[in-house]
């Protein structure tokens, strides 16, 4: 193994994408653990502490969902990309108890999946719980009640859509990233579409007024010219 | 009701046999008495009373007669309604059964042809010699890629329709077809051509439906696409707003080849190709999805379309006006 080089988990039980990307993850300079099922995948996060953890989630003997669970409840908080979809509120307060650090759907680019790994890395804090296993995120005077469903900004509740909300998750579980526009429709909407994009600046311009954030001078959402948006106020996670 | 038989010949019996019993104990015990006979006064009521009770009996048992009949006709009737609705639903379940198969076999020929470039493409990779080739063949591999990510992107989408519920707000009808076209305009089939957007002045407010605003730009985004697709350069396509007071109306009209008049009714299945679709790109799922939108939304969607000149396709979109008032979504 070379020193400095990350290692990451990979937890997937179907060959063809494991000794595909195993490869692609070592060419982009990580190390690379390959197990093919959930029980093994505990067993080697235990023993071997990879800086991160990618789990399929229909996998032999334990699933990707239960294996994280137990990673959770044995206090190891080890960065998780859970490969599935996050779509409705009952799945989100699922991945709310599971803890993963993000999420991504199958079929995917590789290079996406870098760039989470990469993203992930970059925000983790070692040892420490993610911000987005927390069920209350505060970022100066707004606060997100993600069991609630609810925001509030100086004590006030902050009206908003349910997408709205979901788009402020996001973008506070996920602080100081270019979160690009399609991967706001794919995390939010669960698809993503060509008139996608202009759906997200809607919400988004939704979200700005609701929080009083002028895009000119913003405390919280600020965008990215081409890219997508930041969020750029420091998030501190509790619970 | 009616779920044992024994049980159901008891109970309609039931009335017939309590009929019989009291004809009988009426007839054997009070009528072999004669105590009303001390006076001629009371001799005459006993008499009058003692028919009374006789017949009370045979009242019993009329009643108890009637009382069955009448069990037996609502039996009888609850029996053929269990039968139609058995032959109902062994029909739905029959049908069902045939859509499901028939999806299945649309779905194994709209993985295959991908799924075989993709294996060719392969091929070509491992054996081509020339840069150009071996780039032609990744070029390839990529498209056959998209269109199976497509498909199953199509598929997620018409699955989470019937899954999740949909988000009602009040939505302004011009604005979102505003969007629709922007949106249109980077599709390569919107080069060098005139989408035309008609929105009536009046009225003014333009009135308001109450929807998930993101499913109905898909919807109506879906049939901009499609018209874009199954017309030319020199053809036209327009989206016109009208209403009736009840309901808004859109539609979404193109000078193109038209439909076949044998694919028309089919068009709205999911993965169906009509004959003049066979050749062009797409999931065949994007009808599908707009049926399922207009339909969650209360609305319908109807199609007219002629090959014969004045050929063309209409799609009209009925929506119901907003009843009630609902928080205005922000536009952007």
């Amino acid at each position: 193994m070379i020193p400095n080089r990350s290692t990451l988990l990979l937890a997937d039980d179907d060959p063809t994408i494991a000794d595909s990307l195993a490869p692609f993850l070592e060419r982009a300079g990580f190390h690379v653990l390959v197990v093919s099922d959930g029980v093994s995948a505990l067993e080697k996060a235990q023993a071997h502490h990879p800086e991160l953890i990618i789990l399929d989630v229909l996998m032999p003997r334990m699933d990707g969902r239960e294996t994280l669970r137990r990673l959770r409840k044995a206090k190891i908080w080890t960065p998780t990309i859970l490969l599935t979809q996050v779509g409705e509120a009952s799945e989100r307060a699922l991945a709310l108890e599971e803890g993963a650090d993000d999420y991504l759907n199958k079929p995917f680019d590789p290079h996406e999946l870098l760039a989470r790994i990469r993203a992930v890395l970059r925000r983790a804090r070692p040892g420490e719980r993610s911000l987005s296993a927390a069920w209350l995120l505060t970022a100066n005077d707004l606060a997100l009640d993600r069991r609630a469903r609810r925001a509030t900004l100086s004590g006030k509740t902050v009206e908003l859509t349910p997408k709205a909300l979901a788009v402020l998750e996001y973008l506070m579980t996920h602080p100081d990233e270019a979160v690009t526009r399609e991967r706001l429709l794919e995390a939010v909407w669960g698809w993503e579409y060509p008139a996608g994009t202009r759906t997200v600046d809607t919400r988004m311009a939704e979200l700005r007024r609701a929080l009083d954030d002028d895009p000119a001078d913003p405390h919280f959402i600020e965008t990215i010219p081409g890219e997508g948006y930041r969020f750029i106020a420091p998030v501190h996670g509790e619970g | 009701m009616f779920k044992k038989s024994w049980v159901n010949l008891l109970l309609l019996f039931l009335p017939l046999v309590g009929g019989i019993v009291a004809f009988v104990l009426i007839t054997i015990f009070l009528l072999s008495l004669p105590p009303f006979m001390l006076t001629a006064d009371f001799g005459f009521v006993g008499f009058v009373f003692g028919l009374t009770i006789r017949n009370l009996g045979a009242i019993a048992l009329m009643l108890g007669l009637f009382v069955t009949g009448v069990l037996l006709i609502l039996y009888n009737r609850s029996l053929r309604r269990q039968e139609r609705m058995q032959m109902l639903l062994e029909k739905a379940e029959l049908e069902a059964e045939q859509g499901r198969r028939r999806f299945l076999r649309r779905l194994d020929h709209e993985i295959k042809n991908p799924l075989t470039g993709l294996r060719a493409a392969l091929v070509n990779m491992e054996e081509a010699q020339a840069s150009t080739d071996r780039q032609r063949a990744v070029e390839n591999a990529s498209h056959a890629v998209e269109r199976l990510t497509r498909l199953l992107t199509d598929l997620r989408k018409l699955s989470d329709l019937g899954e999740r519920p949909i988000e009602l707000w009040q939505v302004d009808v011009p604005d979102l077809l505003q969007d629709v076209v922007d949106a249109a305009h980077v599709l390569p089939a919107y080069k060098g051509r005139e989408v035309s957007l008609l929105i009536p002045k009046v009225p003014s407010p333009f009135p308001t439906i109450t929807g998930d605003r993101d499913l109905l730009v898909l919807a109506v985004y879906n049939l901009v696409e499609n018209a874009l697709k199954f017309t030319c350069d020199t053809d036209s396509v327009e989206i016109r707003l009208g209403e009736d007071g009840r309901a808004i109306l859109i539609e979404v009209a193109d000078s193109g080849v038209g439909i076949p008049a044998e694919d028309v009714s089919k068009i709205f299945e999911e993965l169906y190709r009509g004959s003049n679709a066979r050749s062009t790109d797409g999931s065949g799922l994007g009808l599908a999805l707009v049926y399922r939108i207009i339909a969650s939304h209360n609305g319908h969607i109807y199609v007219r379309s002629s090959q014969e000149e004045p050929r063309g396709t209409v799609f009209t979109v009925r929506l119901p006006v907003s009843q009630k008032k609902v928080t205005l979504l922000p536009s952007s």
